[in-house]
Protein backbone atom coordinates (compact mmCIF):
# COMPACT_ATOMS: atom_id res chain seq x y z
CA UNK A 1 0.00 0.00 0.00
CA UNK A 2 1.04 3.55 -0.73
CA UNK A 3 1.72 5.19 2.53
CA UNK A 4 0.41 8.02 3.94
CA UNK A 5 3.44 10.54 4.11
CA UNK A 6 3.93 9.50 0.49
CA UNK A 7 0.09 10.28 -0.64
CA UNK A 8 0.29 13.54 1.52
CA UNK A 9 3.71 14.23 -0.24
CA UNK A 10 1.65 14.55 -3.69
CA UNK A 11 -0.97 16.15 -1.81
CA UNK A 12 1.37 18.82 -0.95
CA UNK A 13 2.51 19.24 -5.15
CA UNK A 14 -0.83 18.79 -6.68
CA UNK A 15 -1.92 22.15 -4.16
CA UNK A 16 1.43 24.07 -4.57
CA UNK A 17 0.68 23.65 -8.42
CA UNK A 18 -3.28 24.42 -8.12
CA UNK A 19 -2.35 27.00 -5.88
CA UNK A 20 0.19 28.84 -8.33
CA UNK A 21 -2.84 28.47 -10.36
CA UNK A 22 -5.10 30.28 -8.54
CA UNK A 23 -3.19 33.04 -8.06
CA UNK A 24 -2.50 33.81 -11.58
CA UNK A 25 -6.00 33.82 -12.63
CA UNK A 26 -6.40 36.37 -9.77
CA UNK A 27 -8.33 33.91 -7.32
CA UNK A 28 -5.71 35.01 -4.44
CA UNK A 29 -8.06 33.47 -1.68
CA UNK A 30 -9.01 30.22 -2.95
CA UNK A 31 -4.83 30.47 -3.61
CA UNK A 32 -4.52 30.77 -0.21
CA UNK A 33 -6.75 28.13 0.89
CA UNK A 34 -4.68 25.71 -0.85
CA UNK A 35 -1.70 26.81 0.84
CA UNK A 36 -3.11 26.51 3.75
CA UNK A 37 -4.49 23.01 3.32
CA UNK A 38 -1.09 21.73 1.96
CA UNK A 39 0.51 23.35 5.14
CA UNK A 40 -1.87 21.55 7.22
CA UNK A 41 -1.29 18.38 5.47
CA UNK A 42 2.71 18.73 5.82
CA UNK A 43 1.91 19.65 9.48
CA UNK A 44 -0.30 15.95 10.16
CA UNK A 45 2.32 14.04 8.65
CA UNK A 46 5.67 15.57 9.95
CA UNK A 47 6.75 16.40 6.55
CA UNK A 48 8.71 19.63 5.78
CA UNK A 49 7.16 21.54 2.87
CA UNK A 50 9.47 22.02 -0.01
CA UNK A 51 11.70 25.27 -0.50
CA UNK A 52 10.03 26.91 -3.52
CA UNK A 53 6.90 26.62 -1.38
CA UNK A 54 8.31 28.16 1.43
CA UNK A 55 9.80 30.93 -0.63
CA UNK A 56 6.19 31.35 -3.11
CA UNK A 57 3.79 31.34 -0.09
CA UNK A 58 3.69 33.88 2.64
CA UNK A 59 3.97 32.97 6.49
CA UNK A 60 1.86 35.65 7.72
CA UNK A 61 -1.16 35.56 5.51
CA UNK A 62 -0.45 31.99 3.79
CA UNK A 63 -1.14 34.45 0.02
CA UNK A 64 0.70 32.45 -2.51
CA UNK A 65 3.45 35.16 -3.66
CA UNK A 66 3.64 36.56 -7.50
CA UNK A 67 6.71 38.44 -7.72
CA UNK A 68 5.35 41.70 -8.90
CA UNK A 69 2.09 41.01 -8.68
CA UNK A 70 1.62 40.80 -5.01
CA UNK A 71 5.12 40.69 -3.61
CA UNK A 72 8.21 42.74 -3.61
CA UNK A 73 12.03 41.06 -3.90
CA UNK A 74 14.88 43.18 -3.25
CA UNK A 75 18.23 42.32 -2.38
CA UNK A 76 20.04 43.48 0.65
CA UNK A 77 23.52 42.73 1.29
CA UNK A 78 23.76 39.07 1.56
CA UNK A 79 20.04 38.15 1.51
CA UNK A 80 16.99 38.33 -0.53
CA UNK A 81 14.00 40.04 1.26
CA UNK A 82 10.81 39.01 0.10
CA UNK A 83 7.51 41.71 1.26
CA UNK A 84 3.98 40.48 0.70
CA UNK A 85 1.68 43.04 0.49
CA UNK A 86 0.11 42.46 3.50
CA UNK A 87 3.14 43.82 4.64
CA UNK A 88 4.82 40.33 6.12
CA UNK A 89 8.42 39.88 5.03
CA UNK A 90 10.85 36.94 4.62
CA UNK A 91 14.63 36.69 3.95
CA UNK A 92 17.15 34.09 3.14
CA UNK A 93 20.80 34.31 2.15
CA UNK A 94 22.63 34.18 -0.98
CA UNK A 95 25.85 34.37 -2.25
CA UNK B 1 1.41 12.47 -9.73
CA UNK B 2 0.37 9.32 -9.09
CA UNK B 3 -3.63 9.77 -8.33
CA UNK B 4 -4.63 5.97 -8.76
CA UNK B 5 -7.76 4.29 -8.27
CA UNK B 6 -6.60 2.58 -5.53
CA UNK B 7 -5.15 5.72 -3.48
CA UNK B 8 -8.24 8.57 -4.90
CA UNK B 9 -10.00 7.75 -1.76
CA UNK B 10 -7.28 9.17 0.78
CA UNK B 11 -5.69 11.70 -2.05
CA UNK B 12 -6.16 15.07 -3.10
CA UNK B 13 -9.29 15.81 -5.21
CA UNK B 14 -8.78 19.48 -5.70
CA UNK B 15 -8.36 20.10 -9.31
CA UNK B 16 -10.03 16.72 -10.93
CA UNK B 17 -13.61 16.69 -13.09
CA UNK B 18 -16.17 15.07 -11.23
CA UNK B 19 -19.79 13.89 -12.14
CA UNK B 20 -22.44 12.94 -9.65
CA UNK B 21 -23.82 9.78 -10.90
CA UNK B 22 -26.14 8.71 -7.74
CA UNK B 23 -27.68 10.85 -5.32
CA UNK B 24 -30.42 10.93 -3.03
CA UNK B 25 -31.29 14.27 -4.13
CA UNK B 26 -32.65 14.23 -7.84
CA UNK B 27 -30.78 18.22 -8.00
CA UNK B 28 -27.56 16.71 -7.69
CA UNK B 29 -27.76 14.39 -10.21
CA UNK B 30 -25.59 14.76 -12.94
CA UNK B 31 -23.42 17.72 -11.58
CA UNK B 32 -20.43 17.93 -13.69
CA UNK B 33 -17.83 20.21 -13.04
CA UNK B 34 -13.80 20.63 -11.48
CA UNK B 35 -13.33 20.21 -8.03
CA UNK B 36 -12.34 23.40 -6.38
CA UNK B 37 -12.77 23.07 -2.69
CA UNK B 38 -13.48 20.45 -0.01
CA UNK B 39 -14.62 20.64 3.29
CA UNK B 40 -15.59 17.48 5.59
CA UNK B 41 -19.08 17.11 4.50
CA UNK B 42 -18.87 18.90 1.34
CA UNK B 43 -17.42 18.97 -1.78
CA UNK B 44 -17.06 22.39 -4.33
CA UNK B 45 -17.83 21.42 -7.73
CA UNK B 46 -17.37 24.43 -10.37
CA UNK B 47 -18.15 24.64 -14.35
CA UNK B 48 -17.66 27.57 -16.42
CA UNK B 49 -21.20 28.81 -15.67
CA UNK B 50 -22.21 27.27 -11.79
CA UNK B 51 -20.88 26.28 -8.84
CA UNK B 52 -22.58 23.79 -6.54
CA UNK B 53 -21.50 22.38 -2.85
CA UNK B 54 -22.34 18.89 -2.82
CA UNK B 55 -22.67 17.40 0.36
CA UNK B 56 -20.46 14.04 -0.13
CA UNK B 57 -22.46 11.94 2.12
CA UNK B 58 -25.26 12.09 -0.16
CA UNK B 59 -23.87 11.35 -3.18
CA UNK B 60 -21.50 9.01 -5.27
CA UNK B 61 -18.43 10.45 -7.19
CA UNK B 62 -17.05 9.20 -10.24
CA UNK B 63 -13.82 11.42 -10.73
CA UNK B 64 -11.54 11.86 -13.67
CA UNK B 65 -8.24 11.12 -13.15
CA UNK B 66 -5.26 13.20 -15.07
CA UNK B 67 -4.51 9.42 -16.78
CA UNK B 68 -7.95 9.45 -18.30
CA UNK B 69 -9.75 6.85 -15.95
CA UNK B 70 -12.87 7.11 -14.29
CA UNK B 71 -13.05 6.03 -10.57
CA UNK B 72 -16.01 6.14 -8.69
CA UNK B 73 -16.09 6.24 -5.08
CA UNK B 74 -18.98 6.41 -2.27
CA UNK B 75 -19.39 9.74 -0.69
CA UNK B 76 -19.45 8.31 2.75
CA UNK B 77 -15.89 6.88 2.16
CA UNK B 78 -14.82 10.61 1.59
CA UNK B 79 -16.46 11.96 4.74
CA UNK B 80 -13.62 13.83 6.93
CA UNK B 81 -11.72 16.80 7.52
CA UNK B 82 -9.93 16.94 4.41
CA UNK B 83 -6.22 16.68 5.67
CA UNK B 84 -7.14 13.84 7.90
CA UNK B 85 -8.77 11.87 4.48
CA UNK B 86 -5.43 10.79 4.07
CA UNK B 87 -5.08 8.94 7.19
CA UNK B 88 -8.10 6.92 6.73
CA UNK B 89 -7.21 3.70 5.15
CA UNK B 90 -10.23 1.93 5.58
CA UNK B 91 -9.28 -1.00 6.96
CA UNK B 92 -9.75 -0.45 10.57
CA UNK B 93 -13.34 -1.87 11.81
CA UNK B 94 -13.21 0.73 14.35
CA UNK B 95 -13.70 3.81 12.60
Amino acid sequence: MVSDQQIARERIAILHEKAEQAARDGEQDRAREYVRRARRIAERNRLSLPAEFDRFTCDACDAYLLPGRNARVRTRGGHVVVTCDCGGQARYRYR
Amino acid sequence: MTRTPETLARHELVGLDVRVTVASDPDLLDIEGEVVMETTNTLHVERADRAWQVPKAAATFAFTLPSGETVRIEGERLVARPARRTEHTGDSTWR
